[in-house]
């Protein structure tokens, strides 16, 4: 076993692990910080697949952005006014249906991942992403990246317009 | 638009005003004194501790009517003309009251100076003397009075003694202080 | 991607030299703390024109040393009501985004601990890393002035870093790299070829120069308020929050909260000094231009920095949230934009 192959069961465990605190703890801050980890064990095998530029993106926009945004969004609601947010008790309607859409998707991801074939590609080690990111980026995916920033921007205007209506 | 530009220029340029004055401060020479090792030169007329030269003190009380937080506790003895032991103040004028006690607390003690301005003969003067802490309290009481308990003792016994032989012999008092008198003179 | 390191050269690559360039960073971190804490003591003593500490050592030089003894003694307190895993695993998520920058710092042409292409990608990354574990130890304190700080904390984080990004993205525009080391390559020679004087090119490049220098200026400003520095410092604010995220803390996890920040202060100086002042390059072309002589200059460059960052903190007062709000959005923000746009059309047009 070298190095890479201990680090990617590191990276794994960390992920899996922490992923699994995020769903069953009650305490919605516990779960908001597991997200760090959880975020960062996955940044770990973007590396390890030499996805440099992915990996860092991952810990720019998923730690820095959306994962702040969570804990401030929670940070107002809990604690300061006394009253601690927390998963709540769920039905038994919801379980059975919970479970059973568990059971579906797990049963089709294992099909696929059996009766798929899986095409190694050549190990060699690449220099960096950055550049055939950006290039592919603006010109074959112009149109869907010029959407989804469009998407962003409309997001952005429908943000401020409802938190600008006052009365 | 201009109001805008004019902001942010005024911004700018006032923070950089303030770090060359701060800069400018840099070098200044500093205002520190080094305490244990450097001292401030202490003014003329400086207050500090105070000092009682005993030789001097007639026992007057004044000083100690003069302070305001009552820190000087002054008690004292009549001279009997048949002490044994006679004194005579700088000024060339008998003793006429042992001081049996002359007590200062300086935890009290405002440095007002007060006191030294009300004794009749610059007895009770400010020193240039300031470090004194203690960890007790009761030490910073400073006794300045030079009679051992004995003596004090001693002085009453005597004082007492006159007192009864002068009642038995002599019923009008006027007679002796002057009889005490001529004895200094001719000790002189 | 080569990787050039001198310790890879001497020992080969393996599990000593590995943890031997990844520990380096961590010794010197805690040198420069030490001296850096020095440094705030003294400066800040001789602008209000006193003497600071004298007592320990010669001039005071050991007073941090004493500092860092006295922290360690101290006892360690968990508050009663605090969510003690979160409380005590803070100081260290932070300490950890600090560090983390390290890893990409070019102390010399022959030492980066790793080399990677997108150093300064990664630097803005691990950044807000530090944000979360503020953000960890104001909310486990369970104290509202804790919380109080954290939440504008990480306001200012985000806010500030947009201007900081947009300032780094403009130099990356005009290197078209970001790496770290290939930055620095670049801008080797006369200090004219140093980014903030419009990097290497023709007289062309005059053009430009305007611009890279009000860049230089907003990354300063925004790496001020990334680090909680006076006159950004509203998020500790000694007069109206106590101390801040960091109001709980003390002994040793004060110490790391400390540590942390000076290490921070560390890295924006150092990315200051990679993107805008030339790096491990000497000033004067090949005078006393060497693999050695890098560190000194990098270390000296970058420590001016952080002296400057000390002086401001000792000139100017605390801003208000909502100024420091409007600075960062409406001027810092539009200017960069402005900036980024200029240097586009420049780099277009060669």
């Amino acid at each position: 076993m070298d190095l890479i192959t201990i680090a990617f069961y590191f990276f794994s465990a960390l992920t899996i692990v922490f992923g699994a605190v995020v769903v069953f703890t009650k305490n919605i801050m516990h779960a908001a910080f597991s997200l760090l980890f959880a975020f960062f064990g996955i940044a770990g095998l973007y590396v390890l697949l030499s996805a440099d530029f992915l990996a860092i993106t991952q810990i720019m926009i998923y730690i820095g952005g959306i994962l702040v945004l969570i804990i401030f969004g929670v940070m107002l609601t809990t604690r300061i006014t006394g009253v601690d947010v927390k998963t709540g008790k769920i039905g038994k309607i919801q379980i059975g249906i919970a479970g059973l859409l568990t059971v579906l998707i797990a049963a089709t991801l294992i099909m696929i991942f059996s009766t798929s074939k899986w095409y190694l590609a050549d190990s060699k080690p690449l220099d960096s992403t950055v550049n055939e990111i950006g290039t592919a980026l603006l010109t074959n995916y112009l149109l869907a990246f010029e959407a989804a920033s469009m998407l962003l921007l409309i997001a952005i205007v429908g943000a401020a317009f409802i938190a600008r209506k006052k009365h | 638009m201009i109001q805008y530009i004019k902001n942010i220029w005024a911004g700018l340029s006032s923070s950089f005003i303030g770090m060359k004055i701060t800069w400018k401060h840099l070098f200044v020479k500093k205002v520190t004194i080094q305490y244990p090792d450097q001292r401030f030169t202490l003014p003329e007329k400086a207050r500090n501790r105070l000092y009682l030269e005993m030789s001097k003190c007639n026992g007057c009380n004044s000083c100690a009517i003069a302070c305001p937080v009552n820190c000087i506790t002054v008690e004292t003895i009549r001279v009997s003309p048949n002490d044994p032991q006679q004194e005579v103040h700088f000024n060339g004028k008998d003793r006429k009251l042992w001081v049996s006690r002359y007590e200062i607390d300086f935890a009290k003690c405002c440095y007002c100076g007060l006191c030294t301005a009300a004794c009749p003969s610059d007895a009770i003067n400010h020193t240039t003397e300031y470090e004194y802490s203690e960890y007790k309290r009761e030490n910073l009481v400073y006794k300045f009075q030079t009679l051992t308990p004995e003596q004090v003792i001693e002085k009453e016994r005597l004082l007492a003694e006159f007192r009864t032989q002068e009642k038995v012999c002599h019923p009008e008092t006027d007679k002796k202080p002057a009889d005490n008198k001529t004895a200094d003179k001719t000790t002189e | 991607m080569e990787n050039v390191n001198f310790l890879y050269d001497l020992l080969g690559r393996n599990i000593i030299s590995v943890v031997l360039v990844i520990s380096l960073p961590l010794m010197f971190v805690l040198v420069y703390a030490l001296v850096a804490i020095l440094a705030e003591l003294k400066v800040s003593a001789w602008i209000q024109e006193r003497l600071g500490p004298m007592r320990t050592g010669p001039w005071g030089i050991m007073q941090p040393i004493a500092e860092v003894v006295k922290l360690i003694q101290k006892e360690d307190i968990t508050p009663d009501k605090s969510s003690k895993l979160l409380y005590n695993l803070a100081p260290f998520i932070i300490f950890t985004g600090a560090y983390a920058a390290f890893a990409v710092i070019p102390f010399s042409e022959y030492f980066v601990p790793a080399g990677i292409n997108l150093g300064l990608f990664y630097i803005f990354a691990v950044g807000s890393i530090s944000a979360i574990g503020i953000v960890m130890g104001g909310w486990a304190s369970n104290n509202k002035y804790s919380l109080m700080g954290a939440m504008r904390s990480v306001a200012q984080l985000i806010s500030y870093e947009v201007p900081a990004a947009m300032a780094v993205l403009s130099i990356v525009v005009l290197a078209s790299t970001m790496n770290m080391q290939e930055i620095n390559k670049l801008q080797t020679g006369w200090f004219w070829n140093w980014f903030i004087f419009g990097g290497p090119g023709t007289l062309a490049k005059i053009w430009v120069i305007p611009f890279t220098l009000g860049l230089g200026l907003i990354y300063f400003i925004s790496s001020l308020a990334e680090t909680n520095r006076v006159p950004f410092d509203i998020p500790e604010g000694e007069s109206e929050l106590v101390a801040g995220f960091h109001t709980e803390y003390g002994g040793m996890k004060f110490a790391m909260f400390f540590f942390a920040e000076y290490a921070n202060m560390f890295v924006v100086a150092a990315v200051l000094t990679t993107i805008f002042l030339g790096g491990w390059n000497s000033p004067f072309n090949t005078f006393m231009q060497g693999p050695f002589w890098g560190v000194f200059w990098f270390v000296s460059k970058a420590f001016s920095v952080v002296l400057v960052q000390i002086w401001i903190r000792w000139t100017l007062p605390r801003f208000r949230v909502d100024q420091l709000m409007y600075i960062g959005w409406k001027v810092l923000l539009p200017l960069s934009f402005i900036c980024f746009m200029a240097i586009s059309l420049f780099v277009m047009l060669k």
